[in-house]
């Protein structure tokens, strides 16, 4: 077992945090660990990126060499591709938020950040704050991406709620609360992609689709399950879901939501 | 603090830099002395946390700057007990007048000075390497490899310094200083019983005692030299005659490790962890080897000795100086996986993503009065020719970019209010600086007593935020009525000292009050007063406890 990750995003949104709840994980689980991060000035708003490094074998280097992170879990669209040159071209797969985080007069116009993404081999697009929001506290959106990225790692779920519970409980038992919520809904976010992609929808129409779904602390059920793999049936779901994501607009999470955007 | 206790080892997850405090705590330090600055922050900040949880009997708090906190740990190690002074690299230039003559002196209880290097100046002015000034001081330097080596050579240290009788430097670099990884604790020793040195002429610096300290310090040379030469941390592996030749110190031991792997094993490798190094290794490796490398994060402190300076056109070195490896910057193991050839791995890459993708450097944040102020500058300035605003070290010198360009410099830890002096001096006027509360205090007061002997005509603003923002907020040594007691302490006129409250709404008022003193032939000081927005919840809470102390 051997897992490079590279978690990036924008100084102050929680990249530590989550580097804390996997470091821990890794740890109980028995591996080696090693995981660099930025400290000082950066912090001020300026591009934020940890290393998490886990072996069951020494581990030599502290940084990830270029052309070997298994995985980029970004909290922000424009950072998860700064660190590109880090992502194996053999099956690394990127896991970012999708909402911007513009604090520099020249942040490039964001549909050309999603064009970008869109043509990536292996992606996920969470919209985090949302599902943060929903959850009870925007600042959980570094939680929800963990959680999107939690089928990917090598610990059970239970495993990694139990150590956000100790990150958060120094704080209070709510935001505990908050957080597991978070992290579930994420889940939840990677447990859908799973089913449609095992269903053969085109990872490009999933990518569109999922940051409009109003995911829940826990897993999709198989009967929406079922009316989305159907919507992807039909000829027009290609050019629905593209409206969709002009729209920008959450739906609900039921049965109903799939057939209405076939104008059904 | 996260750890689990496997097999009745204690293990614990840690950065670089908590694994030397944590091993400076189980080698029963008395005290810890330090100044904040990225990236050494944190080994204070955890010897501190850790002595309130576990109830440690140390003495830990932040000093006003290195110097003072060397001093500091220097005393301490008079009165027989341990002590740890930790500073980024540029702080040890503070700290350097006691740093240096401490070594002539010698110490009595075990003193640890670590420093933390910060090479590619990710968050420094420059990225000296400090292993030159413990070669500049003739006293052992460590320099670990991981977090494991961070703890026990921590440990180490203490007890070699004491059986020394000299300070020993501890050297780490950015990315081992905040890296994590899991560390084994060992058992914790006891603290010293205090006890004073019973010679005072050790410590007594005319120069009858200080030529006999410095001929003890000479004599020691040999004593080191052996110690590097049988060092654990300095080990040889010879794969043969002719082989390639690798010299491999601290943090670059794993990079050669991650781009060689298997190769390695074919190479003659030697790593470097304890300073001086070992001569007659060195020469083994180069007398067997076909060619050296020389892997080192930092200057090329090890190649430079190798090569004599280039005199050494025979010997077939290759690193920084030779030009295969960069010269500034920091070492990765990308560098080091190129330099022997290693294939790429390929990553994904798109077509079009340079133009998408742009750097995000950090900013002010939303709301800080630092904002307000420059702004509150531009518009009082507005009407002047070759205005000037020197700077300084904190949040406020991100002020030099867009839209603030409000800052002119930015040297040193106190530069602003000296260089200012020396800019009304040469025939300028306005001139003014920015300085920040903590800045002050660690290096300010000197240089404005300079102008309020002379009364220069220099306008010096001090940003009084009540806290250490940049480095994460650290209590300030000075705040609020205390700034403008030193201030008037230093001779400035109460009618030039001006107290501002940097918010938007001010903006008219604070504007005139500037324009005024900058009419004014003569110094003024304006203290730009506003709590720093990110830590305002930490900053109320400190003030509150301070009020009901003093109660």
């Amino acid at each position: 077992m051997k897992q490079d990750i590279l978690l990036c995003g924008v100084g102050g949104q929680g990249i530590l945090s989550m580097a804390y709840v996997i470091d821990s994980s890794a740890m109980e689980a028995g591996y080696f660990l090693k995981q660099p991060e930025v400290h000082g000035m950066s912090q001020r708003g300026g591009a934020v990126q940890a290393h998490v490094r886990v072996s069951d074998k020494p581990i030599a280097s502290d940084l990830i060499p270029l052309g070997i992170a298994d995985m980029i879990l970004s909290l922000e669209p424009l950072e998860s591709l700064r660190y590109l040159p880090y992502l194996s071209a053999a099956g690394g797969r990127l896991i970012t938020d999708i909402t911007p985080f513009i604090n520099i007069p020249d942040y490039p116009d964001p549909s050309s950040v999603y064009g970008q993404l869109f043509q990536l081999p292996s992606v996920l697009l969470v919209n985090g704050s949302h599902l943060a929001r929903k959850a009870g506290s925007p600042k959980a959106q570094n939680m929800v991406l963990l959680g999107a990225s939690s089928a990917l790692l090598p610990y059970p779920a239970p495993m990694l709620e139990k150590h956000l519970a100790v990150l958060f409980a120094r704080k209070s038992e709510r935001l505990v609360h908050i957080n597991v919520n978070a992290f579930r809904a994420g889940r939840a976010v990677s447990g859908f992609q799973q089913i449609l992609s095992q269903a053969g929808v085109p990872i490009g129409l999933i990518a569109r689709l999922l940051p409009w779904l109003d995911f829940e602390p826990w897993p999709v059920s198989s009967a929406v399950s079922r009316a989305w793999v159907e919507f992807f049936k039909s000829p027009a779901a290609c050019a629905a879901t593209d409206a969709l994501w002009a729209e920008r607009k959450v739906l609900p999470l039921d049965e109903e939501a799939p057939r209405k955007l076939l104008g059904g | 603090m996260n750890g689990i206790t496997v097999n009745g080892m204690n293990r614990q997850i840690l950065l670089g830099d908590e694994a030397v405090a944590r091993g400076a705590i189980d080698a029963g330090i008395s005290g810890a002395y330090a100044y904040p600055g990225t990236p050494s922050t944190e080994i204070f900040e955890y010897i501190h946390s850790q002595s309130i949880q576990e109830e440690l009997e140390i003495h830990a708090r932040w000093s006003t700057n290195e110097k003072v906190a060397y001093e500091e740990a220097l005393g301490m190690s008079y009165a027989g007990r341990r002590a740890i002074v930790s500073f980024k690299h540029v702080g040890l230039n503070v700290a350097a007048d006691p740093f240096i003559s401490s070594t002539i002196s010698g110490v009595h209880g075990g003193l640890l000075v670590v420093v933390a290097d910060d090479p590619f100046m990710h968050s420094s002015q420059n990225e000296q390497d400090s292993r030159f000034y413990a070669r500049f001081a003739q006293i052992v330097c460590l320099e670990p490899a991981d977090q494991q080596q961070a703890y026990s050579m921590a440990r180490e240290g203490l007890d070699l310094s004491e059986s020394l009788n000299l300070p020993v430097m501890l050297r780490l670099v950015t990315r081992l200083a905040h890296s994590r990884s899991i560390v084994a604790l060992a058992e914790p020793r006891q603290q010293n019983v205090r006890s004073l040195c019973p010679d005072t002429s050790y410590w007594t610096l005319l120069p009858s005692n200080a030529r006999r300290g410095f001929e003890r310090l000479l004599d020691k040379q040999a004593e080191l030299r052996a110690l590097s030469e049988n060092h654990p941390a300095n080990q040889l592996t010879m794969s043969g005659n002719g082989k390639t030749g690798i010299i491999a110190a601290g943090i670059a031991q794993g990079y050669v490790q991650e781009a060689l792997g298997d190769r390695l094993a074919d190479c003659n490798l030697l790593c470097v962890g304890f300073y001086p190094l070992p001569v007659d290794k060195v020469k083994k490796l180069i007398e067997s080897s076909s060619e050296v490398w020389v892997l080192e994060d930092g200057y090329p402190f090890i190649e430079q000795q190798l090569t004599g300076e280039g005199m050494h056109r025979g010997l077939k070195v290759r690193g920084k100086v030779s030009g295969d490896l960069p010269r500034s910057g920091e070492l990765t193991p990308d560098l080091v996986r190129a330099v022997f050839g290693a294939a790429k791995t390929p990553a994904v890459s798109l077509p079009g993503i340079d133009k998408v993708v742009r750097p995000r450097p950090p900013v002010l944040c939303e709301g800080c009065p630092h904002s307000d102020t420059y702004q509150i500058i531009r518009e009082a300035t507005r009407d002047y020719r070759d205005v000037r605003i020197m700077g300084d070290i904190g949040c406020y010198t991100l002020g030099f970019y867009k839209p603030h360009e409000g800052l002119h410099s930015c040297i040193c830890m106190g530069a602003s209010i000296g260089m200012a002096a020396g800019i009304s001096h040469a025939g300028f006027s306005p001139v003014l600086c920015v300085i920040g509360d903590s800045t002050f205090a660690h290096s300010g007061l000197t240089p404005l007593l300079d102008a309020a002997r002379e009364n220069t005509n220099i306008k010096v603003f001090i940003l009084d935020n009540s806290i250490v923002a940049m480095t994460g907020g650290q209590p300030t040594m000075a705040t609020d009525e205390a700034v403008e007691r030193i201030v008037a302490g230093l001779g400035v006129p109460s009618e030039h000292i001006k107290v501002i409250k940097p918010l938007p709404r001010n903006l008219d008022d604070n504007v005139r009050v500037v324009r005024d003193e900058i009419e004014y032939r003569g110094l003024s000081v304006i203290i730009a007063r506003r709590e720093c927005v990110t830590y305002y919840k930490e900053i109320k809470t400190a003030k509150s406890n301070r009020e009901g102390e003093s109660r």
